[in-house]
């Protein structure tokens, strides 16, 4: 009986790992799918990444090249594998320990603590394994090839094999772990208190794994690694220390990586046994706490004031928007991570060497309180990802059956539900962005250019929101959800990484033009046309027959099959 | 006046509702009876508009509902089956934010929300989020949003669904007060002995047909039956109940 009730509990909880509150009920069959898009997308990364292998491989390099090179690479494995696992991780964080669904729907069964206990570990072990096999699938197979020690035969081969997939796994198995400590940590709290703390842990979790992927330094080559200016920065930092870990294991151990990889075994044998008790204490002392404490405290006073945004209607439908994106968790996490992307790419920008050049030339003795390229990009680069992620962030639904109430009273017509979104865009996305920037523009430019810009900026943030307006015919978190949409997602990544460079270009122009009126008035009037233009597109296709409001994002179809087959 | 004539609804081929015809008047309230899957809430979310029928006709005060549908719902109050809420708002924020939606005037609204909250006890909580709401408490918010706008047609779908005894008296008193005064009120429920007090009218749905529309005095005298439960149990309920307890509990000994 426990064998079964292990196999079905270790089912459940190992197709709960994703948190599927994101997807709309009616798109939830569809767990199955977006797992699989997602081992798609690691796969498609693990091919890309096996095929520079095939590249680098065939090549004949010098000694020094070949090992700056293996390390460089074997770095860059690492970090993405905890940063891949670590996400992951950041994401299922609500079925990483039982909930307060599993705790009410199987502790009137009778189930052992110890085979729920273990049946959740299994779960979680399997997403693990099947993260790290998904991002290497393709990746593992040629880079131990290319990674192993010359001259050292098929047992070389073997061994790098061995050692590759066991230090690939150990990484990750390292920050799956770290992550449950904190959270089995925070778990003792008080559940209020702990649901609360979970919301920020959740982001510092998110934010921590980005930054330290795309901040750390990098130090691969011996001098640096032994340079004595950069042991405190290597004790804290876990990706080189399964470098080192990677190299002993793969059988050409270096003097500068010997002590990293010890550091390896023993943060991986704290943090292991700090989620082992971590699990443990959940298991005996959460699980009553959970039924006997509720999930949110009762408060007393009324909640933060928000100003009008036009008529009645459009006000309720605009603070409804920023209520449910300020106070829904998963929506929170998914807008944070297009912030979090747009600091990347900024601090990816200004670290380039054509921008660092740019800055070095300049004039001035403090290059960044002159009128310059590079902050005009960054500028225009945080309003797209605003704009974008949240207009991303609104078409996923919250609580998509209590959206009944918006269909009984649609009472206005679709341009007036357009203006809501409009406004929701401007208030959480635009605004915010335009005052950032008129804060550290005021503060670095003279005040002319500064004004110049913001109008500018506002200028694109309008044209932003009208592309993003473009047949969103639809009230932000009420409309079902289907995961197979998220191809446009890549699409936008795609136009970012090509937007980038065009974008050094156009802010070029835009410096100019901040510095002569004339140019300066044709931008402003080229703009006001785009934005003009946009706004006229988006109002006229909402004001066409047969346009109307959409809670479903699968429309009904128009002719029905009766599903006869024959077999 | 509610006239339903000749609605039918099916679900990829799947008949749910045929041929319901009924008349729901003003002044009285209209019980809305039958099985699980008979097709009550089906009717009751066509009768919203929540979804459309395949064919047939609805009628509000001679005006088919669809030729002016945002017309139609200014006038109309619903209370759906199950709780759905917008759990992350307080009770407050949601009975507003449904204020402002039917573009209600802010003050008047703002004071009827506040006397309702307080005439339902729910004041000391409303700025609670509704995730912290019992049963209750969330059928309580669906009530209020449903009557804030003085609705002159009332749907009610199991409106009595966790409520304590104290508050289904309110109700239930509430519901013939409201009929009283000129509503139009329709009310679905399994509690019979409820429905037999509270409704001057019934109608029992099974199969998704219509197999009785009469007041239920005259159905008592029709059917020679002393109770609805009788006459519903005759109309209704095709197994014979007490077999099935028999061998539910012969099934669970074995």
């Amino acid at each position: 009986m426990t064998r079964l009730q292990f196999r079905v509990l270790y089912q459940q909880f190992l197709f709960r790992t994703v948190d599927l509150e994101l997807l709309s009920a009616s798109a939830q069959g569809d767990s199955v799918k977006l797992l699989g898009q997602l081992a798609a997308l690691l796969a498609f990364l693990s091919l890309m990444i096996a095929m520079v292998g095939i590249a680098v491989g065939g090549g004949k390099l010098p000694t020094a090249q070949r090992l700056a090179m293996s390390w460089g690479m074997e770095h860059f494995l690492l970090s993405t594998t905890m940063l891949v696992v670590g996400l992951f991780a950041v994401l299922s964080w609500e079925s990483m320990f039982p909930d307060r669904r599993d705790v009410l729907v199987l502790a009137p069964l009778p189930i052992h603590a110890a085979t729920l206990f273990l049946a959740k570990v299994a779960a979680v072990a399997t997403t693990l394994s099947l993260t790290v096999a998904a991002f290497h699938g393709f990746a593992g197979l040629i880079w131990p090839l290319v990674l192993h020690p010359p001259d050292s035969g098929w047992l070389g081969v073997i061994r790098s094999f061995a050692g590759y997939w066991i230090t690939m796994l150990s990484a990750g198995t390292f920050v799956l772990c770290c992550l449950l400590c904190v959270q089995g940590l925070a778990a003792l709290l008080p559940r209020q208190q702990f649901l609360r703390a979970s919301s920020m842990l959740q982001l510092a979790a998110f934010c921590l794994l980005l930054g330290v992927y795309f901040l750390q330094p990098s130090m691969l080559t011996p001098e640096a690694l032994t340079a004595p200016q950069n042991q405190w920065q290597l004790a804290w930092l876990p990706s080189y220390w399964f470098l080192g870990l990677f190299q002993i294991l793969n059988g050409s151990p270096h003097s500068a990586l010997n002590p990293l990889a010890w550091r390896a075994i023993v943060g991986l044998a704290i943090a292991v046994f700090g989620a082992g008790v971590a699990f443990v204490l959940s298991y005996l002392r959460t699980l009553r706490k959970i039924i006997e404490q509720p999930d949110i405290t009762p408060g007393a006073r009324g909640g933060p004031w928000l100003p009008r945004f036009g008529n009645s209607p459009i006000t309720a439908l605009v603070q409804f928007n920023i209520r449910t994106l300020v106070r829904s968790r998963q929506h929170r996490l998914i807008l944070s991570f297009f912030w979090g992307l747009a600091f990347t790419v900024v601090i990816l920008y200004i670290k380039t060497p054509l921008v660092q050049k740019t800055l070095l030339n300049a004039a001035s003795t403090n290059p960044w309180r002159q009128v310059n390229a590079p902050l005009l990009v960054c500028s225009i680069v945080m309003m797209w990802f605003a704009v974008i992620g949240t207009r991303v962030v609104f078409a996923m639904p919250t609580e998509l059956r209590a959206n009944w109430i918006f269909r009984v009273t649609n009472l206005n017509s679709l341009s007036d539900y357009l203006k809501s979104v409009r406004r929701s865009l401007f208030s959480l996305a635009v605004v915010p962005v335009w005052m950032i920037w008129a804060t550290v523009l005021l503060w670095l430019w003279p005040w002319q250019q500064a004004a110049r810009h913001l109008i500018v900026l506002g200028l694109l943030g309008t044209i932003l929101v009208e592309f993003c307006l473009h047949g969103f015919h639809k009230l932000p978190f009420t409309c079902s959800y289907l995961p197979g949409k998220a191809n446009v997602y890549y699409l936008f990544f795609g136009y970012v990484t090509l937007a980038v460079p065009l974008l050094n270009r156009a802010a070029v122009l835009e410096r100019d033009s901040l510095l002569s009126s004339y140019l300066y008035t044709l931008v402003l009037f080229a703009l006001s046309i785009g934005a003009i233009g946009a706004r006229w597109r988006t109002m006229t296709l909402a004001q066409s027959e047969g346009t109307e409001l959409r809670f479903e994002e699968l429309e009904a179809p128009a002719i029905l099959q009766l599903g006869l087959y024959r077999d | 006046m509610l006239e339903l004539r000749n609605v039918r609804k099916s679900f990829r081929g799947i008949v749910a509702v045929e041929n319901v015809s009924f008349l729901a008047r003003a002044g009285e309230v209209t019980g809305y009876l039958g099985p699980n899957g008979s097709g009550k809430s089906t009717t009751m979310k066509m009768i919203t508009g929540l979804i459309e029928m395949t064919s047939g006709t609805i009628l509000f005060e001679g005006e088919p509902i669809h030729r002016d549908l945002i017309a139609y719902k200014q006038r109309m109050g619903y209370v759906p089956e199950e709780p759905h809420l917008y759990a992350h708002l307080s009770g407050l924020e949601y009975l507003v934010m449904v204020g402002q939606l039917r573009n209600l005037p802010s003050t008047p609204t703002a004071e009827r929300i506040d006397g309702l909250l307080r005439l339902l006890s729910l004041h000391g909580d409303r700025h609670v989020p509704i995730s912290a709401y019992s049963k209750g408490m969330r059928q309580k918010v669906l009530l209020i949003a449903a009557l804030l706008h003085n609705p002159e047609l009332i749907l009610l779908d199991e409106p009595f669904s966790g409520l304590d005894v104290s508050s289904a008296l309110v109700l239930r008193s509430l519901i013939q007060e409201l009929a009283a005064r000129g509503k139009v009120v329709l009310f679905s429920s399994h509690e019979l002995e409820t429905v037999e007090r509270v409704c001057s009218r019934i109608v029992i749905l099974h199969h998704g047909r219509v197999v009785a529309d009469d007041s239920i005095e005259r159905l008592r005298t029709l059917m020679k039956l002393p109770t609805l439960e009788k006459i519903f149990s005759q109309l209704a309920v095709e197994q014979d109940t007490a077999m099935i307890s028999r061998e539910i509990a012969d099934l669970i000994q074995a």
